[in-house]
């Protein structure tokens, strides 16, 4: 199969678990106990006032309609109207989507950079002391909640060394690279943690394949065996897990989001969670599950490029 | 296929574009883009706030249930008259003057001369009886209850409002002087109550305020101009900007980073240490707030008030003031907080063990019984207080099952009745106790003497006689007795009064919290 064929059964596939993503999270938003109606109204409201509001929203529909709803008009390009702000979902959620996006791939890019210096630096280092100081200080980085690490470097670099901006966004697009570094940082600590460990290891086990011995022995130097021999084979594997992490990024950034106040999905998620605001947490979820799918398409596709051998099946 | 050594170029060229990518920010910018200083002598004055949560409702005083939204409301939209400072007393606002018929009933109100909405446009008594009708019967109107003594409001003339009565009312000044009776132009009052009014079209103020709002997207700051137009005199600052922080400690370390000028919501503990730092003050304000524990009368034992007694005098108040809100509030000793008519004379329930096991040995308690305690998750202080409860409470033999739940879970148990007790906390809206005591202690409907289920049907006459009593010293004798009634009923487990707490920098003068938690930028300069 080529790769063609390859990406437009994996689209297809995308529609089924869309589906039962779908089914998941409308369900449990329902099964959340918790009246959005009495959210909305306060403390003050009637009764009645509150079962007016249910009607008006929709929210006394049965089920299935509510379910058809959500998703046909999702599929329209219609995510409903927010219970919460009585504005379109759309208007809420697009605009933050590029503020999450920028974050994760920022993260990913300080990720990969990461990896790549560390885990070489471990592999071929490996026993000694840099290869142990490596392993012992990202083994810290990855146990550490990132709530608390993001603090911990607002402290050293924005307040002490005022070297970045404590939190927020900024406004120009100039602004927004030199904000989101931080909360960028945070992500990619954690994420490269998982990543050298992996990386590391897959350096060393590739460094004593016969093919690397052989290319010693033709003379090339160290540093060519390693970056051209060494290292693709040896990424296969790291570059895996690195999609996978894409999930662990969109979970890991609500946090993130909110202790450095980004405007993002992850902090408009939390608000609409805690006051049931239904239509805006199955679209923040479902949008967010098109990412992930997306990201691990991509990725799958690239170890064609990292290695020819790959075929798609 | 492409041939195996082409690939190498694109995975160097991969990685040197991240590289370029990752330090581009880290190295460039941050010599570039240092954090604009707050205010230069030339250019406009900008008060950097952070705070604590954003608002959702619409900018429409009578429409808003939430405190981030209130807190712009009476910046941008004044009200007839004004709580003071303190929050005890009236003064006037928009209306200069006013007088009332010997029964009570009719009330007249003079506007002050040449008041402009922020737009330039006039106000008129039209746009005060526009508004004050929407306040008190528009569909939307969250408030509607408070206004329910008025009978009619007319615009006698372009200056002077008549407001009758359909029975004597006291705390109708107060209840005028509140923000949900914020003065809209009428058209604008009028259109927000329509079916389909676009909500975010409220974002866009126009009031007499000292500031005003050119409209707001959710998740971008609230940028507040200052009302060339406003009537107590252009205020000092040009524009205040107010950025959404949700965690406190990040809002605090915006502060210190020089990146805010004020910050709301400073956890109390870091109210010390920031005192003893340079650059940055933080101050706890004294507001009508009171800390307690809701508990459900209907479920037996706490059907008992001797229960009730016993559990109030095993709580050391003390040392949750201590702990829990690190000595910045005081021991709550009325169902009241320190506003008008708060009976300063009462005990409350100093902590009394051996009281405590003596009452509770006396009442249908005595074997001991569980209770769960419902927290509403992300509450801290509340979460402390409920420890601190469950070993306390545990002298008595009562066996305290904290239950950690979601706000909307918490809320929906205590409006069911699925509930034993709960932490929670009140703010009066407005300076006469006739909110609290209509809310928190009269029962037979909802909200059930603040969900107690407590009902005391001589406690609810007298709350009904209060608000009819003219003479302000019967009054005060009235709220006196009804405290006391509560109080020994205990239908809550009193703890504290809370204040309000915020920090600034050094350069910023003139920030205060009023006595029901308002804060108004009319007086705030920066100083450079």
């Amino acid at each position: 199969m080529g790769r063609a064929a390859y990406i437009r059964k994996r689209l297809l596939l995308m529609v089924f678990v869309l589906f039962g993503v779908t089914v998941v999270i409308f369900g449990m938003v329902r099964i959340l106990p918790g009246d959005p109606a009495f959210l909305i109204l306060g403390d003050r409201a009637t009764d009645q006032k509150a079962a007016e509001l249910r009607e008006q929203l929709g929210l006394n529909r049965p089920v299935l309609e509510q379910y058809w709803m959500f998703v046909s008009g999702f599929a329209r390009g219609d995510m409903g109207q927010s219970l919460l702000y009585r504005q379109p979902v759309g208007d809420l959620v697009l605009r933050r989507v590029p503020v999450s996006l920028a974050l994760a791939a920022y993260a990913m890019g300080l990720a990969a950079l990461i990896t790549l210096t560390f885990g070489i630096l471990a592999a071929v280092n490996k026993g000694r002391w840099p290869d142990q100081l490596i392993r012992v200080g990202f083994l810290f980085a990855l146990t550490t909640p990132n709530f608390w690490f993001g603090i911990l470097l607002i402290l050293l670099l924005g307040l002490t060394l005022r070297w970045f901006p404590v939190a927020g966004f900024g406004e120009t697009a100039a602004q927004h690279v030199w904000y989101l570094f931080l909360p960028a940082l945070t992500l990619a600590l954690q994420l490269s943690a998982v990543l050298i460990r992996n990386l590391r290891g897959q350096i060393i086990l590739t460094m004593r394949s016969d093919y690397v011995r052989t290319a010693h022995a033709k003379g090339l130097s160290g540093s060519l065996v390693l970056l051209r021999h060494v290292l693709r084979n040896a990424l296969l594997s790291t570059l895996t897990i690195f999609g996978l992490q894409f999930g662990f990024l969109v979970g890991g950034a609500i946090v993130v989001e909110t202790v450095f106040a980004l405007p993002g999905t992850g902090q408009l998620l939390i608000q609409s969670i805690t006051a049931r605001d239904y239509p805006v947490v199955q679209a923040i979820t479902v949008i967010s599950a098109v990412l992930v799918i997306v990201v691990n398409l991509v990725v799958d596709l690239s170890y064609s490029f990292l290695d020819p051998r790959v075929t798609y099946e | 296929m492409l041939a195996r050594n082409m690939r190498s170029p694109v995975i160097l060229a991969a990685v040197a574009a991240l590289l370029i990518g990752a330090c581009a920010p880290s190295g460039t910018q941050s010599a570039t883009t240092q954090p604009q200083p707050t205010a230069t002598s030339t250019g406009p004055k900008v008060l950097k706030m952070a705070r604590n949560a954003e608002p959702f409702s619409p900018f429409v005083p009578w429409q808003i249930d939430d405190n981030p939204a209130l807190f712009i409301s009476v910046n941008v939209y004044d009200t007839l008259l004004r709580t003071t400072k303190d929050g005890v007393g009236v003064e006037p606002g928009l209306a200069s003057k006013w007088e009332s018929s010997a029964d009570g009933l009719t009330w007249t109100f003079t506007l002050r001369d040449g008041i402009k909405f922020s737009d330039g446009s006039a106000l008129k008594a039209s746009d005060v009886k526009g508004s004050l009708d929407m306040a008190r019967g528009g569909e939307k109107s969250a408030w509607k209850d408070n206004y329910k003594a008025i009978k009619e409001i007319t615009a006698v003339d372009d200056k002077t409002v008549k407001i009758v009565l359909s029975q004597p009312y006291a705390p109708l000044l107060s209840v005028l002087a509140m923000f949900s009776g914020g003065i809209l132009p009428a058209d604008m009052a009028k259109a927000t109550d329509a079916k389909d009014y676009d909500n975010t079209m409220a974002w866009k103020t126009k009031g007499t305020g000292a500031y005003y709002s050119e409209g707001w997207k959710k998740g971008d700051p609230i940028i507040l101009k200052r009302n060339t137009n406003y009537w107590k005199g252009t205020p000092a600052v040009d524009e205040v900007r107010i950025e959404y922080i949700p965690d406190d400690n990040t809002r605090v370390l915006k502060l210190q980073g020089g990146e805010s000028d004020l910050v709301d919501f400073v956890p109390f503990s870091q109210i010390a240490a920031l005192n003893g730092q340079s650059g940055v003050k933080a101050q706890t304000f004294t507001i009508q707030q009171s800390a307690f524990v809701i508990l459900n009368t209907s479920k037996p034992p706490l059907d008992d008030a001797k229960v009730r007694q016993a559990l109030n005098y095993a709580t050391d108040k003390d040392a949750i003031i201590k702990t829990v809100y690190f000595g910045q509030a005081k021991f709550m000793n009325s169902p009241i907080p320190q506003g008008t008519y708060w009976d300063k004379s009462l005990p409350g329930y100093p902590y009394d063990i051996e009281k405590a096991k003596k009452l509770m040995s006396e009442s249908s308690g005595k074997a001991g019984f569980k209770m769960d305690m419902q927290v509403r998750s992300g509450n801290t202080n509340f979460a402390n207080t409920a420890v601190i409860l469950k070993e306390a409470w545990a002298k008595l033999g009562v066996t305290v099952d904290i239950q950690t739940l979601d706000t909307a879970v918490v809320r929906t148990n205590y409006r069911a009745g699925n509930f034993m007790s709960t932490p929670s906390a009140w703010t009066n809206d407005m300076n006469d106790p006739t909110e609290i005591v209509n809310y928190a202690m009269r029962g037979g409907a909802s909200p059930f003497s603040y969900w107690t289920r407590y009902n005391n049907p001589d406690l609810n006459d007298k709350i009904t006689k209060a608000d009819l009593e003219q003479d302000a010293k019967k009054r005060e004798a009235q709220y006196s007795e009804i405290q006391k009634i509560y109080l020994d009923a205990a239908p809550l487990v009193f703890i504290a009064y809370l204040g309000a707490t915020a920090g600034w920098r050094n350069n910023v003068d003139g920030f205060f919290i009023d006595g029901l938690s308002y804060y108004r930028f009319e007086d705030v300069k920066i100083n450079k």
